[in-house]
């Protein structure tokens, strides 16, 4: 008798909550409503503090609450406060499409302000716009350029006594070399997964899009995939370097920041990363001098293509309290000052050629191949849905464990790619 | 003085026919309690499992309903059953590892040893750090350069090197090797304790009657205990199940799919695909293992509870 009162007691009280709670609705708008306050979420930790002083400095008496977090955190964060109205006035939104935080995604269900009146806009290279767009209309701000090659530590090169190779079959006699001096040719930090994609990036840029600078629309349209075209030979290119010795032991076992120590101390004569890994090579290691070259895919030289692409840049959210404030900051993100600023602290190169900022030495390589249109987009930007990109990090661990072959994860690639957005 | 006390303690309790006076607390006293249960567990729960039948992606406010879709899709993914199937393992290694381990602690820092105060407090220590530190520390420790890598070269033991979490087969080993090491004398107390309620003279009587320590622990202690048994296994198969931070922060769930559990599993599909719908669903699916598992456990070990008593 007690427990059955009981029972009925829990259903009524449980039917009495989720009416107060489905009626509560979806409250936005919870600001005080001042113009004077701006919120910011972002990832780009360690520069974008930088940014807002100098914003603030030239807009007296605002007051910016910024948050910044790790990119794993704010995409689980960002799509919680999007659906439930909380979100940030000015956000990080990553390029393109392929990941939980890029702008197909955030666009799509309408959550970005349309910012293609803003006058850079139309300035952006052709290469960029198409990834700052949704439908035609530009919704992110990208503000950095990012590209992929090889990072050589000039000190251990010189000890080494060996130069940097301009061919494969130099790469791979260049790799022999160097084990043989016991200090292996590249630090490769795949236990961190996403680390992995960063060689067959640089290998697929020339393999792939030297010879088909269409491929990624061909994708699009079904009349390619990864499994039967040049993609095989990268992901062979990849294992034949892993045999000849170009990373030094157990990659699996070494994660990202075990990779910078290596590259950074000499253990190992450069690694391959992304340019962003130069300030992160000289915090660990004040007095070496890093050059980024292209990877050499092929023998011929003059096919080298880098993968290059705008980085995370920002959005402005289409519900913001304070969208006045927030065009105002992208407005500054995107001017010369700004994004000079942006681009010094980051170690990243401008968007627009007008910054004027001053590039790391190390990469005039990468600023050539930028000036001379030889880059493509990091490949997973244009995929439709972030499962392809998964697929990938974890079929190449799979691969380095001996767990799947290439063919399999390629075939299971395009098998992700088909089902769409 | 004292006497007073125990004079009138008696005399109190007569005066006042408690039971009559107050009886068993009224039904309605739960409410509020139940009140709090529902609004912060049980309805966000119940609102979450429908999305479990939804194709929702954690962003767009348009969902359409697709019955049991998820749950069949679930079937025909491979990396969700390996991660089934790596939970179910995890957490029974973990549990008859830690326990074992546990109750040898305990049987040893229970006898007369001279440092056992310390041995105690180290023992228990790694239980009071937060997982995720744990499993950064072993990252490092078990790296190809790491502290257990170079102690093996110094002793000369170089072919016993092994690339601990970047080797498939090792990998997942080194997930319940870490947990255990971290919980092993968190449940050493537990069953310190229920040593600590065992009667000496019971104990002292046996080994007068000539039965020797094995017979001892099974006879005596094994039975005395039952009630510690329960709750460390059911602690630590609920933990293993349920498993995340250790992982994640170790492996990632990799190399490959090679240490992914149903937890980790959940994480990725939700915050990084934005498969929110089957992320869901592989909650829930969770949810019931946890529940079957534990209340089977439950059943089997209170039976036995009550036989030993």
């Amino acid at each position: 008798m007690k427990s059955r009162r009981l029972t009925a007691l829990a259903a009524a009280m449980t039917a009495a909550t989720l009416i107060a709670a489905c009626s509560s609705g979806t409250n936005s708008g919870s600001g005080s409503g001042d113009n004077k306050t701006l919120t910011i979420a972002s990832v780009d930790q360690g520069s974008i503090e930088k940014v807002v002083e100098a914003f603030k400095a030239a807009n007296p008496g605002i007051t910016v609450n910024l948050t910044t977090s790790g990119a794993d955190q704010y995409q689980q964060q960002i799509r919680t406060q999007l659906s439930s109205g909380t979100a940030p006035d000015v956000m990080t939104v990553w390029p393109g499409n392929g990941n939980p935080g890029a702008t197909y995604v955030i666009a799509k269900p309408g959550y970005l302000l349309d910012l293609s009146d803003q006058p850079w806009a139309a300035k952006l290279p052709d290469a960029f716009k198409k990834v700052a767009q949704y439908e035609g209309k530009t919704y992110n701000a990208v503000f950095g350029l990012n590209g992929i090659g090889v990072v050589y530590n000039d000190d251990a090169m010189r000890k080494a006594g060996l130069t940097a190779p301009g061919t494969w079959t130099d790469l791979l006699a260049f790799c022999k070399a160097a084990a043989g001096k016991g200090t292996p040719a590249f630090a490769l930090g795949i236990q961190d997964n996403w680390v992995t994609q960063l060689v067959l990036y640089s290998l697929v840029a020339t393999t792939v899009y030297s010879g088909d600078r269409d491929f990624d629309t061909k994708m699009a349209n079904g009349q390619a995939t990864f499994a039967g075209s040049p993609w095989t030979t990268a992901m062979a290119k990849y294992q034949e370097m892993d045999k000849t010795g170009c990373f030094q032991k157990d990659p699996l076992g070494t994660s990202y920041e075990a990779s910078q120590t290596l590259a950074a101390t000499g253990k190992t004569l450069g690694i391959i990363q992304g340019n962003w890994i130069i300030s992160l090579l000289k915090q660990k290691n004040p007095d070496g001098r890093f050059t980024m070259k292209a990877l050499p895919a092929t023998d011929d030289a003059a096919s080298f293509i880098m993968p290059a692409a705008a980085g995370a840049g920002y959005g402005i959210n289409a519900q913001a309290k304070n969208k006045d404030l927030a065009l105002k900051f992208v407005t500054y993100v995107m001017s010369p000052e700004g994004m000079k600023l942006f681009n010094e602290t980051q170690g990243s190169l401008p968007t627009l050629p007008e910054a004027g900022t001053t590039v790391d030495p190390g990469l005039t390589e990468l600023t050539t191949f930028v000036k001379d249109n030889r880059t493509v987009p990091f490949m997973d930007q244009l995929w439709p849905n972030a499962k392809v990109q998964q697929t990938m990090l974890s079929g190449l661990q799979e691969i380095f464990s001996k767990q799947a072959t290439s063919a399999e994860v390629l075939s299971k690639m395009d098998e992700d790619y088909k089902t769409g957005s | 003085m004292t006497l007073d006390v125990k004079e009138r303690l008696p005399a109190r309790a007569a005066a006042v026919p408690r039971r009559r006076q107050f009886g068993a607390p009224p039904w309605w006293f739960v409410v509020p309690a139940l009140l709090l249960f529902a609004f912060v567990v049980l309805v966000p729960s119940a609102r979450g499992v429908y999305y479990a039948f939804t194709d929702w992606d954690g962003l767009d406010p348009q969902l359409s309903f697709i019955g049991l879709d998820n749950f069949t899709a679930m079937a025909d993914d491979p990396d969700a059953l390996q991660a089934i199937w790596h939970t179910l393992l995890i957490a029974v290694a973990i549990t008859v590892i830690q326990n074992g381990i546990g109750l040898l602690l305990a049987l040893g820092v229970n006898t007369a040893i001279k440092s056992r105060n310390f041995l105690r407090v180290l023992l228990f220590a790694p239980a009071v750090i937060t997982p995720i530190v744990t499993a950064y520390l072993w990252r490092n420790l078990l790296g190809p350069d790491g502290a257990v890598n170079s102690l093996l070269s110094t002793v000369g033991l170089e072919s016993w090197q092994q690339n601990w979490l970047g080797d498939p087969d090792l990998a997942l080993w080194m997930v319940v090797l870490v947990v255990v090491w971290q919980f092993a004398g968190y449940s050493m107390v537990i069953f310190l304790a229920g040593l600590q309620s065992v009667p000496r003279e019971i104990y002292e009587a046996a080994a007068i009657d000539g039965s020797g320590p094995v017979r001892r622990f099974w006879s005596i202690i094994r039975p005395l205990l039952a009630p510690a048994i329960t709750i460390n296994l059911m602690l630590s198969i609920i933990g293993g199940i349920k498993l995340f931070d250790q992982v994640y922060a170790l492996t990632g769930g990799g190399p490959g799919h090679a240490t992914d559990t149903i937890s980790t599993l959940i994480y990725k599909d939700a915050f990084t695909l934005g498969e929110f719908g089957y992320s869901i669903a592989l909650a829930v699916v969770l949810t019931a293992i946890v529940a079957v598992v534990s209340a089977g456990q439950y059943a089997v070990l209170s039976r036995n509870e009550k036989a030993a008593s």
